[in-house]
């Protein structure tokens, strides 16, 4: 198996690191993350959610949920540099990140992803990192969330800080646009436009969780709360979240 | 001028007859508490009061409140929290919470609306300790402004932080800041047509609550209160030891009777008997 290296000095320019990112940040993965919609199905169904309203709904969703998921990713980061990682800090910032999470669904998909992730990739070669975060949230039996596991990875892989923060953002939209999909008449051109066009936010979010702490970030989605926590009660459910 | 404000309270049980009673009391003007009230179950009943009015900006207030080993208690204001506006050179007024729950303690918070006046800059942070076999019920309920002047989201700035700990474990973190002149507030992912939020939390320290059997029995005492467009209210378990309740509504008129049928079910299944209800929800 490949070693990790310290290749933090000049990942911009190499080319076998972002073609690693590339793979990391794809929609294949997290395995299972089609089968989530982090409460938009509940939107849909109350149709409060249509096509026309899901730009803006994606705007408001990165300035406010996906920045504190950002502000995670980019800690988790830092906590998965190959030579300092320590348990301790790595179960606290994902308890802090399950006590911001108030939906029990979507709790438990953002873990189950989380947790899908990091064994993704730790079976891709030796992080020390990686496998030490699995091991202390095993024997702990503490969650894994999905931006967390993707910042550790990011970090313990060496990719660059920033480009790891907006990889992930990425995917974790490219998911829930791709729910939106299957939900309502929303076709893959359109998606694929919607994407594209959230590419600016997605950066500037990326670079506003730089200014922020765990403790100080805010986020107010109370009608996406609604939707992610009311889930359940629906009749019929095409997500699990 | 900055009002450096404190209301310290620290509840206890009576050995001799079960009664919660008020031991100490450190006070500072303009918070104030009068005395406690005992009530038929043998909690104590303990209404706030600002005897300012509201908090005027700059002010930098401080409520700390501890029961004591099978205290319960019962804290409410006695009316809306008017959070006035703020002078340009006035710092944001500050409110910190700190309350702790020992063993068999139970805390049922129950205030009135918050009432952001126009031009109003306000943050409060709210920490809360529960240990083994302590029990909360904490509301808080936010309105968009004086409506009837025709005020809605007119404030600068609100800020609220919910920290709960349960048997040492974060098992909610709330950071809400509220700043409409940067925000649109009726966006799909905020508050759409609504205008009041409400956040609801049920606690109860133990390895031996079914809490999903919980979640649903809430959601079902929910459901007559909710209509798409009028008022919606949500129920989730937390990582461990309690609920995440959340409610919006368009008017601040079925709030109260909404979650007085909530906390009437919780208190039923979690604790076995139902609330003493404040005058104003009677």
């Amino acid at each position: 198996m490949p070693q990790a290296t310290d290749r933090r000095s000049n990942l911009a320019t190499d080319g076998l690191a972002e073609l690693q990112l590339l793979q990391l940040a794809d929609s294949a993965l997290p395995i299972g993350s089609l089968a989530h919609s982090f409460g938009l199905e509940s939107l849909e169904s109350a149709e409060l959610l249509n096509p026309a309203k899901l730009p803006d709904f994606f705007d408001v969703y990165l300035f406010e949920a996906g920045l504190v998921e950002a502000v995670f990713c980019r800690v988790a980061w830092r906590l998965g540099a190959p030579t300092t990682f320590s348990p301790a800090p790595w179960l606290d910032l994902n308890e802090k990140l399950s006590a911001r999470k108030p939906s029990r669904e979507s709790r438990a998909a953002s873990a189950a992803l989380g947790q899908h992730f990091i064994l993704a990739v730790k079976g891709l070669g030796e992080f020390s990192a990686v496998a030490a975060a699995c091991q202390a949230s095993q024997s702990t039996r503490s969650m894994i969330h999905h931006s967390t596991a993707f910042g550790l990875a990011g970090g313990a892989l060496s990719f660059a800080e920033d480009r790891v923060i907006e990889a992930f953002l990425h995917q974790s939209i490219a998911g829930l646009v791709s729910a939106c999909q299957r939900l309502m008449p929303f076709g893959q051109c359109e998606a694929t436009r919607l994407l594209w066009a959230l590419k600016p936010r997605m950066v500037q979010v990326a670079k506003q969780s730089a200014l922020r702490t765990i403790d100080d970030v805010a986020s107010f989605t109370p009608l996406l709360d609604w939707g992610t926590m009311e889930h359940p009660a629906l009749a019929t459910r095409l997500f699990i979240s | 001028m900055r009002l450096d404000a404190s209301l310290a309270l620290a509840f206890e049980r009576r050995d001799v007859d079960g009664v919660t009673v008020l031991r100490d009391v450190a006070q500072t003007p303009p918070l104030r508490v009068i005395r406690a009230f005992p009530a038929e179950d043998r909690s104590a009943l303990v209404h706030m009061h600002n005897v300012s009015g509201g908090v005027l900006g700059g002010d930098k207030l401080a409520l700390a409140v501890r029961l004591g080993a099978g205290a319960n208690v019962q804290l409410t204001t006695t009316g809306a929290t008017r959070l006035y506006r703020s002078r340009e050179d006035a710092l944001t007024a500050v409110q910190t919470n700190s309350i702790i729950i020992e063993e068999g303690g139970l805390l049922e918070y129950v205030p009135d609306p918050l009432i952001p006046f126009a031009g109003a800059r306000f943050r409060q942070e709210t920490r809360i300790q529960l240990v083994p076999d302590a029990g909360l019920f904490w509301w808080e309920i936010l309105a968009p402004g004086r409506e009837a002047y025709g005020e809605c989201f007119a404030y600068e700035e609100i800020g609220l932080k919910t920290e709960i700990r349960a048997d040492g474990k974060l098992i909610a973190h709330e950071n809400v800041v509220l700043e409409p002149n940067k925000i649109r507030m009726d966006a799909i992912a905020r508050l759409d047509v609504y205008r009041y939020w409400v956040t609801f939390y049920i606690c109860r320290v133990g390895p031996d609550t079914d809490w999903l059997g919980a979640e649903a029995r809430l959601r079902d005492a929910a459901a007559p209160w909710c209509k798409l467009g009028e008022m919606l209210w949500s129920v989730s378990t937390l990582p461990a030891h309690g609920l995440a309740i959340r409610g919006l509504a368009r008017s601040g008129r079925d709030i109260l009777p909404a979650l007085q049928a909530l906390w009437s079910e919780a208190k039923l299944l979690l604790f076995g008997r139902v609330p003493i209800l404040p005058r104003k929800l009677q």
